[in-house]
């Protein structure tokens, strides 16, 4: 479910912005424009043929193929957007999850709304959870110790890895 | 008493603490030495002979597979659910159950340790780490982190009893994290350290969080109520940590 598109996602408030901006823009092209943070389809490539989105709106238009259930979708409305609420897919970035949905009536968008997973298990990658790691920049040392964790190395290069070194102090 | 093994394509370095008889030591390091060997013999996918080998070329069935095999081949399906794909045993092709199997055999080889009598040990296996007890000078286990630019320093040292150590960097071996949604070499974080109870396990999410890029980040904070702690550095040298990293004083 969770697609690569997270770089491009701001803060659950840029995300809102992006909507709300595009909402008060030009509604037809909220789902279509709006970039991978709210890719309400989430399912690009992977949509059935049957679901791409039809002449009547911009080619680049992946993320307006909504997977929405089918039992949401109304008539579709005079710009092409069919009516329903349609919820992107949850999209992780360094801030947590976000999911994106929108409220089609009468062919228009009449609310957007992006939120957080409440439930108890997404509840822990909230903001709060993000926020529980401390960031700062990386620091360099030498200490004292008794073995170094590292990517890992091969036979070869161990030779002039730390933990040789401190393997060899202790021979 | 110490001992650095060449095994499984890399270095394992076996450290024992503990006050006891030397040729008592010895035969403990000569029982680790050979369940790593014959873990290699049994797991490597670079011998021919090898279970894995065997069941890649479908010589033989799951069902005729070891109760070891059988093990690893469901916590590396355990593993992949957990860390939504990200953990990956076929993330290159075939069967490759590298990624787990060198953590879990040290993790078997520490509790083996522990059972014949050796409380106090640190057992690292080319950078992941498992420590039990404390170190000879009765404190607990000293592990630094290696600087992820700098191959000389440290970027954290950590004080740890009976924890699992795992580091996961793209800094070693180039571009051979690979994201298995994308099939692109691995980008966004540079260095995922993961602490916890269980070495398999630690290794395993490091690895998931480095192939997630920086949406990593997210997913190591929801760890932290399971008991697994962790550092990481991005590509720019952002350095976050758990609130809880055992952080040496």
């Amino acid at each position: 479910m969770r697609r690569s598109t997270a770089a491009a996602v701001g803060t659950l408030t840029g995300a809102a912005l992006i909507v709300g901006v595009r909402l008060s823009v030009s509604a037809p092209a909220v789902p279509a424009a709006a970039p991978p943070a709210v890719d309400l389809a989430g399912s690009g490539q992977d949509a059935p043929p049957s679901k791409k989105p039809s002449g009547k709106k911009p080619s680049n238009s992946d993320s307006s193929d909504a997977d929405a259930d089918s039992s949401s979708e109304g008539a579709a409305g005079g710009t092409g957007l069919k009516n329903g609420i349609f919820k992107g897919t949850a999209v992780k970035n360094p801030y947590g999850t976000i999911q994106v949905s929108i409220r089609v009536e009468g062919g228009k968008i009449t609310a957007a709304d992006a939120t957080y997973p409440t439930t108890a298990d997404s509840a822990t990658i909230n903001p709060p959870a993000i926020a529980s790691l401390k960031q700062s920049t990386v620091q360099s040392q030498s200490a004292d110790v008794d073995a170094v964790s590292g990517a890992t190395f091969t036979s070869e290069s161990y030779v002039k890895s730390l933990q040789a070194a401190i393997d060899k102090a202790n021979a | 008493m110490h001992h650095a093994e060449h095994v499984m394509g890399t270095v394992v370095s076996i450290d024992l603490a503990d006050d006891l008889p030397a040729p008592v030591l010895r035969a403990m390091i000569g029982d680790v030495c050979s369940w790593l060997h014959e873990v290699d013999r049994r797991f490597s996918t670079y011998r021919d002979d090898s279970e894995v080998s065997r069941l890649r070329r479908r010589e033989i069935d799951v069902s005729d597979c070891s109760a070891d095999l059988r093990h690893v081949l469901e916590a590396c399906a355990d593993l992949w659910r957990e860390t939504d794909g990200y953990f990956d045993a076929y993330a290159a092709g075939p069967l490759d159950p590298s990624g787990y199997v060198k953590g879990w055999s040290v993790e078997v080889a520490s509790a083996r340790l522990a059972e014949a009598g050796s409380v106090n040990h640190c057992l690292n296996a080319g950078g992941d780490i498992r420590a039990r007890g404390l170190s000879a000078k009765g404190e607990p286990w000293r592990v630094g982190i290696r600087h992820p630019w700098e191959p000389d320093k440290l970027s954290w040292v950590l004080a740890v009893t009976d924890r699992a150590v795992a580091t996961s960097g793209i800094y070693e071996r180039g571009d051979h994290v690979f994201n298995p949604r994308t099939r692109e070499p691995a980008h966004g974080l540079r260095s995922v350290t993961v602490v916890g109870p269980d070495l398999a396990l630690t290794d395993a999410y490091a690895t998931a969080a480095l192939a997630m890029g920086e949406a990593g980040l997210a997913w190591l904070a929801k760890l932290t109520p399971e008991g697994y702690e962790s550092a990481a550095v991005t590509d720019d040298g952002r350095a976050f940590t758990s609130s809880g990293l055992p952080t040496a004083a």
